[in-house]
């Protein structure tokens, strides 16, 4: 061929799961910037939290008057199980994807975006059990923040699930998209994960003042 | 030539089947005209692009230094109001920072990482792509806000309550805003490919311990992108929301903050510093072991040195804020760790000299100008130990002192090697080489123009001279002082005038370079110059940590892969063995539409809230375009069924080969 001794690839396969895969990589680093973000979201929560003796702050702006206007914990504890029990069908997709079941895959994927479509209705309740809006202070900038900034990776994760279930559905259960849907699956692991935390700081650690 | 040298060419010149290189010719071809203008996905144009726009900001920002040194070059002057004066030194500082400095060092990275490493097209292309458009549209925004006047006039680090919606009304502050929004994007999109294609896309024989240490500075400096930018990202949202929707992150009347603006800020701005810093540092390795003919000195000491700069990098952030009160704790804690950083530079320093000292000097421009950086960076390194400690911050905060500093660290640590990296990789960009003459022309004007500009500058600084004034009186005994810098910046602008016409010059009528023109060890060089399109007809495989110079005949190269569709090779992370083949996208013109989408987003979203919730929209759209083409090899491969295959399978037809 060239005379030179080569190193023949060409039986090698055409694509390889987890860390075989560069986009499995390039998810982690994405992940990686995104935890981060939250890391310093949770810095400045705690920093600013120094500048107030009651926090929440007693709500007096407008009426009902409230010493002590701790967020409502229902629904938000409602939506933390729902987005930790949405992981249960994800892993199902995710083990599916790498058998290549497409049955299991294309009906795990639509009760994923059910549940996403819940977390989001939720979530948007979520924001109205805060008891201040964005502009009061700046204990309510930084509540809205965290949820804002949590609730558009809720949106990412239902967008890329509506997106690889209309390719399944209307495409095919290619090896690429195989490998997408684990990608996928990581990205929605790691969404229900950083809540965990976060859903305990905002939360829980206003009542243990 | 060396007998090495014969041997590495010969080594590298297989025979080539003329078919066969046709039809990956055509496989990795961009499309021409407009439109290809604004699909391709090819790692060398895109980066050729970013390197030529960041030195056009560049030169932006030098003429706007050069309007604020005649400003200052004497008592009184009345060339630019106030006002204007604040616009331009918050334009020129924003502009070196965001849209020259950190882009063309990724710039840099994004061309030769992938030919170091030896692959052909970096990890995700289109994402590249869509990194650049983000970057210009950032570009533009920011000087088309300038050039209405509304330019940012807040400094370039915007502190709060300055940059707050009460001292500055106006769109200012919010374009400089988004500005940084866009470039922060572009920056961790080029650092996520970046660490991708260094991960999984090193030829076979690469192992972590063969990897250039020029790849390793893209690598650190990629990780300190990642850490670091999150907080600037969340920085640049929440100031504009403070401003646009009336949050309360900085305002102190609501429980806000305004410390927490310098803290956001600076655990961004210092790392900032190394993200634009250790980049030159690969230029440096690579430039000495060319010119001195030999590896450089302590290979490992160097990573390791490297690894420990990104880390400390991160421990700094609070020494740009000795001024605000601190706990003395945390003033000892920052001293210490600013004082810790100059251990592992050191070390590189001293690998550096040990390489110089045995080996066999070849004086040319590019080892000009680092020989330049050593004696301009340990300057301001000096400068900075200094400035660690906090009774002495105290005194010479704010001053020219200051400014001083940080000019010799970053023009002597990021300028000087940049100036010597595009004399070393000008050859390989474009196949001419640079005016050896007119670049020492060059260099010594710069360093005197350099030297005469920032060197009075220390001394400024210690008789109370402070930043950002916009004049100042005949009594205060500043006069001389300025009027050097001021003739010293007349001088740099000469010098970079005289690079200007060298390469113009050299792009017409410069010597024909030919593959390797200096003798270098790395992959980059085993190509033709300019690269084809595809970078390497085979992969190589290599034997060590220099393979153009330790490279034989029987070294082997890859074959197998299609030529049909953009694949390249994948392998794993440590030994960089064999994994998969990938296909890589081709052109695309869903970069460029997502990156307008992106664009509206953050540019409209100043004026009214509505930009958001459209962006948000068309953004959507743009991605599903994306993602929804069907790749090439669909047609090509579909009935041949992948054989998975063990790499000892792999190893054995090597053998057998």
């Amino acid at each position: 061929m060239t005379g030179r001794p080569a190193l023949e690839v060409s039986a090698l396969p055409q694509h390889g799961f987890d860390t075989r895969a560069p986009l499995w990589w390039g998810n982690l680093f994405l992940l990686m910037i995104e935890t981060t973000m939250f890391g310093i979201l949770v810095a400045t929560y705690f920093y600013l939290r120094q500048n107030f003796l009651l926090w929440p702050p007693p709500h007096t702006h407008i009426s009902p008057f409230l010493l002590d206007p701790v967020p409502n914990l229902l629904i938000p504890t409602i939506n933390l199980f729902v987005i930790l029990l949405s992981c249960v069908p994800m892993f199902l997709v995710d083990k599916a994807a790498r058998r290549g079941d497409k049955l299991v895959a294309q009906i795990g994927l639509l009760i994923c975006i059910i549940f996403a479509v819940a977390a989001i209705i939720l979530r948007w309740k979520e924001f109205w059990g805060i008891g201040f809006t964005w502009d009061e202070n700046a204990y309510g900038s930084v509540m809205w923040f965290v949820l804002g900034m949590h609730m558009l990776h809720l949106m990412t994760g239902l967008g890329e699930c509506v997106f690889l279930a209309l390719w399944v559905f209307l495409r095919k259960f290619d090896e690429k998209h195989r490998l997408d849907i684990t990608v996928l699956a990581v990205y929605w692991y790691w969404i229900a994960g950083v809540w965990i935390p976060l859903y305990a700081i905002i939360y829980f650690t206003p009542r243990w003042q | 030539m060396t007998e090495k040298q014969k041997k590495s060419e010969k080594a590298f010149a297989p025979e080539v089947d003329e078919r066969e290189l046709h039809k990956l010719e055509r496989t990795w071809e961009e499309p021409r005209g407009i439109m290809g203008f604004l699909m391709t996905t090819n790692h060398k144009t895109i980066a050729k692009r970013y390197i030529v726009t960041a030195f056009i900001f560049f030169l932006l920002g030098g003429m706007e230094a050069a309007l604020m040194r005649l400003q200052l070059s004497r008592p009184g002057n009345n060339l630019l109001n106030p006002d204007l004066y604040n616009e331009i030194f918050s334009t020129h500082g924003t502009t070196m920072m965001f849209l020259f400095a950190v882009p063309i060092m990724e710039g840099i990275g994004l061309y030769f990482v992938p030919l170091m490493v030896g692959t052909r097209n970096v990890a995700f292309p289109r994402m590249n792509a869509f990194g650049y458009f983000i970057y210009l549209i950032g570009g533009l925004f920011l000087y088309t806000g300038f050039f209405l006047n509304v330019g940012p006039d807040a400094g370039w680090f915007a502190y709060v309550p300055l940059s707050g919606p009460e001292y500055s009304p106006g769109k200012r502050v919010d374009i400089w805003g988004q500005m940084i929004t866009f470039t922060e994007i572009a920056a961790l999109v080029g650092a996520v490919e970046i660490i991708t294609t260094v991960f999984k896309q090193r030829v076979p024989g690469m192992s972590l311990n063969r990897i250039p240490l020029f790849v390793w500075t893209q690598v650190v400096t990629s990780f300190m992108i990642i850490f670091a930018m999150p907080a600037v990202m969340l920085a640049s949202q929440m100031l504009p929301a403070d401003r646009l929707i009336s949050t309360h992150f900085f305002n102190p009347a609501e429980g806000g903050d305004a410390l927490l603006w310098q803290h956001l800020f600076w655990f961004f701005g210092h790392p900032e510093v190394y993200i634009i810093f250790i980049p030159a540092l690969g230029f440096i390795s690579s430039i000495i072991a060319t010119f001195t003919r030999r590896a450089v000195f302590g290979y490992t000491a160097m990573v390791l040195s490297l690894i420990a700069t990104g880390f400390i990098g991160f421990g700094l952030w609070v020494h740009h804020m000795f001024a605000t009160p601190l706990p003395q704790l945390g003033q000892s804690f920052f001293t210490g760790a600013s004082m810790m950083i100059s251990i592992p530079s050191g070390v590189q320093v001293f690998c550096w000299i040990a390489t110089l000292w045995s080996g066999k000097i070849h004086m040319k421009t590019p080892l000009i100008f680092v020989l330049g950086f050593f004696a301009i960076f340990t300057i301001g390194g000096l400068s900075g130990v200094m400035l660690a400690s906090v009774p002495l911050d105290l005194q010479v905060h704010d001053t020219y002192f200051v400014v001083a500093h940080f000019h010799y660290v970053l023009i002597g640590g990021a300028v000087f090697p940049l100036f010597g990296a595009i004399y070393y990789w000008f050859p390989k960009w474009t196949g001419k080489m640079l005016g050896e003459r007119a670049g020492r022309w060059h260099f010594w004007l710069f360093f005197i123009g350099f030297n005469l500009t920032f060197f009075p500058m220390h001394w400024l600084g210690l008789k109370g001279m402070p930043r950002r004034v916009y004049t100042y009186l005949p009594e205060m005994g500043w006069s001389y002082g300025n009027l050097a810098a001021s003739i010293g910046a007349g001088v740099m602008a000469l010098a970079v005038l005289v690079f200007l016409v060298n390469v113009l010059k050299s792009l017409r009528v410069g010597e024909v370079a030919g593959d390797n023109p200096w003798g270098a060890e790395t992959l980059e060089w085993s190509v033709s110059s300019p690269p084809p399109v595809y970078n390497f007809f085979y992969l190589p495989t290599v034997n060590g940590r220099n393979p153009l110079w330790s490279q034989m005949e029987e070294t082997p190269v890859v074959v197998g892969l299609s030529t049909e569709c953009r694949e390249v090779l994948v392998t794993n992370i440590l030994d960089a063995e064999p994994e998969h083949r990938y296909e890589l996208p081709g052109p695309s013109i869903w970069p460029f539409l997502l990156a307008l989408a992106v664009g509206e987003t953050f540019t409209v979203g100043i004026f009214t809230p509505w930009g958001f919730p459209v962006g948000a929209a068309l953004s959507t759209l743009a991605l599903f375009g994306w993602f929804w083409s069907k790749p090439k090899s669909e047609g090509v491969r579909a009935l041949e069924k992948p054989k998975t295959r063990s790499l000892d399978e792999a190893r054995l037809s090597e053998e057998g080969a």
